[in-house]
Formats: C-alpha cells, structure tokens, sequence
C-alpha cells in the first residue's frame, strides 16, 4: 500500500479569502468589470430593506424593533416626569417666560397688520426657543448600548465603548437640531379653571390645540392663570442586539419609530395634593408632536488595497468607491465614513464626514439624492407616507 | 485673526496653541512612543486623542469630539511610516469665548462644533513642531448661515444661536475635503457655496492644479488660513536660527 498524497491546490473558500486579506478581497469585489459589487451582493449604492415592528415592549410608553441586514436595534421611550420644583433655576427660568409672554402680546397686535409673514416669523422664533428650553432641561435622553455579543468586538463588562458614547452624542444632537420633537406634548399643565367649569376635561386637553390654548390662557387670566407645572422627560433607550455595520442609521429609525409609537398619559397639577396626577385612561393617552422625520445616510469610502501593487500605487488615489450602508465588514476597512441626514422637501438637517479626502462636492450632492430617496422607503417603513 | 504659538511646552515632543474666534487650545504630541500591547496596530502607527474641556471633566461631547479629531488626524499622519507606534495628543481647550453666558452651562445637546476647527488647528500645528511626518496639512474654517442666507465666517455665540445652519469645514493643503460637521436647515445648494467660501478662506485662490503651489507660494497677502500655518512655522524657525544668524 502506498501513500498517495492527493496535492493540495493552492485555493481558498471565499470566507478564508476575506478573513486573510480583507481589504483585497473587498478590493476585488468591487473592480468587478460589470460594476461594482459589494462581497453582500448589493451595488454601492443600495442600502439594506429595514424591518420595523413597533408597541412591542409593555412597560414603555413607547417602543420599536427595528433590523437592517444583520443589523437590530430595540428601542424603547419611556417618560418620566420633571417637576418645576425639581428645577435648580426654576425662579430665573420664569421670569424669561413672563417677558416672552409680554413680547409676543405685542407681535399679536402687530401680526394683524403684518399679516402671514410675521406669524411664519413667530412660529420659527417659538420652535426655537421650545427647542432650546428641551436642551437647557434635558428633556430628551437617549442613551445607546451595545449589548454583550452584539459583535464579537465588544468585550463584555466594561464602561460604554467610545463608540457607544460617539453614537450617543450624534444622537442628542441630532434630536435637537432637526427640531424632531414639538415642545407643547411635554409640558404638564395647570389650569385652575379648567377643572371645575369644564365637564370632560380630558377631551378639552386632547384637541388643544397651541392656538385653543392660548385662547383660553387668555380667557383664564383674571381668574387665575394658567401654567406649567412639569415636563415630560423622554428617556430614549437604545440596545443593540446584533450589530453588523451602520449603527447610527439603525439607532436612528429604531428611535423616530419608537417615539412614533409614543403614547404619554394625559396628566395634569393637582393643586390640592400638590402632585402631578396621570390619568390611566388609555383613551386619554396622546402622542408626541413628531415633525420632520429626518432620515440618515451613513457611507464609508474604501480606498482599495493599494499593497504590494507596485505602479497600481500611483493610481490608489484614483480607486476609490463610496459604498453607502456599510456593513460591519466593510466597516472595518473604510477609513473614510460620514453622514448626510435629509429633511422634509430635501432640506438637509446634517452633513458629518472625516477620516479622508474620498467624498468632495460632486459626490456629495450624489449622496443627498441617495439620501431623499432613502427618505421616502423609511416613510413608508415607519407608516407616514 | 488666529494667535498661534509653536513650541510653548518644553516637556512634550511638540506642542503649540492656537486662538481664534473666543477659543483657545493648547496641543501637545507625543510620538512615536511605545504602545499598548492592546492597542498596537502591526502595521501602522496607532494615533491616540486626548481632548480636555476648560472646565470639568470630558463628557460624551468631548468623546465625539476626540473621535473626529482622531480620525482626520489618522490621515493626516503618514501611520505607515511607524508601525507599532503610538502617537498622542493631548488638546486641552483653555479659553472659551468671552460671551460664555450661554456655554456655561452648556446642556448636553449644545453644539459642538465651534471649538472644533482650533482644536483641529491646534493638533496640526503641534504634529508640525513635533516634526512627525504628516502626508498633508489641513486648515479648518467656521461658517454659519443667518436666516437672511447670508454666509457670516467665524460667528461670535449670539450669531450661532440665530444661525439657521452652522458649518465646518477642513481641507487639505491639496485642497481636498476632509472634515464636515454641517448642521441646522440648508439646501445642498447653499452647502456649495459654503464649501466654496470656505475653500477660498482655507486655500485661496483656485488655481490650475499644476500652477497650484506658485500661486499659493505668491499670493501672501490674501489672508487665507493656510498662511497662518506658513507663518507660524516660520517664525518658529526664524526663532530657533537666530543664534546663527547673530554669528554669522
């Protein structure tokens, strides 16, 4: 009997390749002559199909579970309350709003004669400061983490990854500078008048309207005045269950969805026991005042391998490709990554970029039509169209 | 406009500080010193950013931050040239602007962008003096946009707070794009021209790729950012002939 070696030929199942020499596999795949195909079978444009299923955490007022490719989020919103009291310049903070009070009694009278510009004018001026109050109140806290064995690069244990933090941060500055969330939903009131004269005061409340409620401000005001109490603070809880690339655009639908599927308590100040009461009605409930919907579009720019190419070196600059939604393998080997992030009618709320020189002017106005296209299959996604 | 100084740490490897617009930062580098095992990279130099606020400790405003600055100065630094290296820097913001009123008490939401292009300035400027090198220089201008669509460069706290979109913008000394953080409500269109502004104040004027450099070289008197970078390391030289010239 002899032995008979069978030789071994020199080849490599595809997964071996890309594990070994990741980035000339990537490489590969993408100066593919018919055009470039990405190792996940999509073009370099083609983001992946999210899935979204809303209300599926009880114990949140309001929650999302939402996959992109092999890509999950939860998320889940829970309101909390703020009251004045807890507030440290609660005093100084009241006195800004009797001086907007008298400030915008005086454009009243002037909005007459002025007419549709000035009150475009207010509403902008009014979301503004809404909007600041939410920041200087901290009214919206999101918070990202990245479970254990979400992917094998996070260790179990230890304090939130720089990546975690990173996400967190674009996070909360994004709630706050696309104006996602209307200010008038979050604010717990105290009318005096209200309770006695009016037989179904839930429903008064639910239909108020910013225009019904300065009305009846107005009416109240020999009687007693009304005013805020509380705030509704919105703890936004992100956790990754499995993350293969584009975690920002992921986090990001998980929580429009969410706070979508939001329904906070009607609640109000009770004067007597000097507390904020909720009722348990859920007919009651109302919604978050959500505006905008400003959709994300992360890329990643792969520069190719450019190794022990010889003159190919000189071209390296040349090989470039913008790959959008990029999965975690790809990650891994785009040095270059970035965000464009698309309003209502094609308005642009963000652009990020850094790590490279790959996207420029042209490419990025490519990028802002990928963008306002994405827009409208999350719309349908999250059931707004 | 910009107050820069190279070298005003004597400890560190390189250092400089960089003032604009209300902010000033002091960076220094360290490099190429011995790494982490954990955190070597086999083939390339690993860059680590420190960035300190002015007061108290950094938050997640400081990591986002620290991440921008390392990823832009990841391409900035020739990594390859030390591998299994680590190259710090240390920002250490000293001085925000006067009307602090406002970012005092910054809620956690508070832009961030205005501190960015001096810390990125500042990181440069130290690589620079530290004399690492670099495959490119980078400059960083702040534009915002008012409600009038009027483009405003380096906007004091009061006109960012009634900006209706704030941008940064850095380019390389090729003039490519390297850093945006653009935020608030604004059209790609308007976004173009602000990336040509800003251009113009990073890189002067455009020229013919070839001819690029001869311009850039004549054109001193246009006070674009890239000179400031020139200035500052010439007079760091001048400072350090001195000795030779008063013998000669």
């Amino acid at each position: 009997m002899t032995l008979n070696p069978t030789p071994q030929p020199l080849t490599f199942p595809a997964l071996t390749f890309a594990k070994l020499a990741p980035s000339s596999f990537l490489s590969a795949h993408l100066s593919n002559p018919s055009g470039p195909i990405r190792p996940s079978g999509r073009t370099a444009t083609q983001t992946r199909t999210p899935t979204c299923n809303t209300g599926s955490l009880t114990h949140a007022n309001g929650s999302a579970v939402v996959r992109c490719g092999d890509t999950a989020a939860v998320c889940g919103v829970r309101g909390e309350i703020l009251k004045m009291g807890d507030i440290a310049d609660y005093e100084a903070r009241e006195l800004d709003g009797g001086d907007d009070d008298g400030d915008d009694e005086e454009e009243e009278e002037e909005e007459v004669v002025v007419g549709e510009e000035m009150m475009e004018e207010r509403r902008r001026k009014r979301r503004r400061e809404d909007t600041d109050e939410m920041a200087r109140l901290n009214l919206l806290v999101p918070n990202l983490e990245l479970a254990t064995g979400c992917s094998p690069a996070h260790l179990p244990g230890g304090p939130p990854s720089v990546l975690a933090q990173t996400l967190t941060q674009r996070v909360v500055t994004l709630l706050h500078t696309s104006d996602l969330i209307g200010m008038e939903p979050l604010r717990i009131w105290f009318r005096p008048a209200a309770e006695f004269s009016s037989a179904t005061p839930g429903a008064m409340r639910m239909g108020g309207d910013m225009e019904e409620m300065e009305a009846r401000e107005g009416e109240e005001e020999e009687i007693a005045k009304a005013e805020v109490k509380a705030f509704w603070v919105l703890y936004i809880d992100v956790l990754f269950i499995s993350l293969d690339g584009n975690a920002f655009d992921a986090a990001w639908l998980a929580i429009l969805a969410a706070l979508k599927d939001t329904m906070l308590p009607r609640a109000w100040w009770d004067a007597d026991r000097e507390m904020v009461l909720c009722s348990d009605e859920p007919s009651e409930a109302r919604g978050l005042d959500i505006r905008g919907v400003p959709v994300p579009l992360s890329f990643g720019v792969f520069e190719g391998d450019g190794q022990g190419k010889g003159e190919r070196g000189m071209e390296k600059g040349m090989e470039k490709w913008v790959l959008v939604d990029v999965d975690g393998f790809e990650e891994g080997l785009c040095r270059e990554e970035g965000t464009v992030v698309v309003g209502e009618r094609g308005r642009l709320v963000k652009i990020e970029k850094n790590g490279g020189a790959g996207v420029g002017m042209r490419e990025m106005r490519g990028l802002v039509g990928l963008a306002a296209k994405r827009r409208e299959e999350w719309m349908a996604v999250l059931g707004m169209s | 406009m910009a107050d820069t100084t190279l070298l005003p740490l004597h400890r560190a490897d390189g250092s400089a500080t960089y003032s604009k617009n209300g902010y000033s930062v002091v960076a220094a580098v360290n490099g190429p010193i011995e790494v982490q095992r954990r955190d070597e990279l086999p083939e390339e130099a690993a860059v680590d950013v420190v960035l300190r606020p002015a007061a108290g400790v950094g938050g997640l405003r400081e990591r986002h931050l620290e991440s921008v600055v390392q990823h832009t100065l990841r391409h900035v630094i020739l990594v390859s040239a030390h591998p299994r290296t680590l190259i710090q820097c240390t920002l250490q913001i000293v001085t925000g602007p006067e009307d602090d009123s406002v970012t005092c008490s910054l809620p956690q939401a508070a832009s961030d962008l205005p501190v960015l292009p001096a810390l990125l300035q500042a990181s440069i400027l130290a690589l620079l003096s530290t004399s690492i090198p670099l495959s490119m220089t980078l400059t960083a201008a702040f534009v915002a946009v008012n409600s009038k669509d009027t483009l405003v460069l380096d906007p004091s706290v009061q006109q960012i707070k009634r900006a209706s979109s704030i941008h940064l913008l850095a380019f390389s000394s090729r003039g490519d794009l390297l850093v945006v953080e653009s935020e608030g409500d604004f059209t790609i269109d308007k976004w173009e021209e602000v990336h040509q502004k800003a251009k113009l104040i990073c890189h002067g004027e455009e020229g013919d790729e070839s001819e690029s450099e001869d311009v850039s070289m004549k054109s001193d008197d246009i006070s674009k950012l890239e000179n400031v970078l020139k200035d500052a390391v010439e007079r760091q030289i001048a400072k350090e002939q001195r000795w030779n010239q008063t013998i000669g």
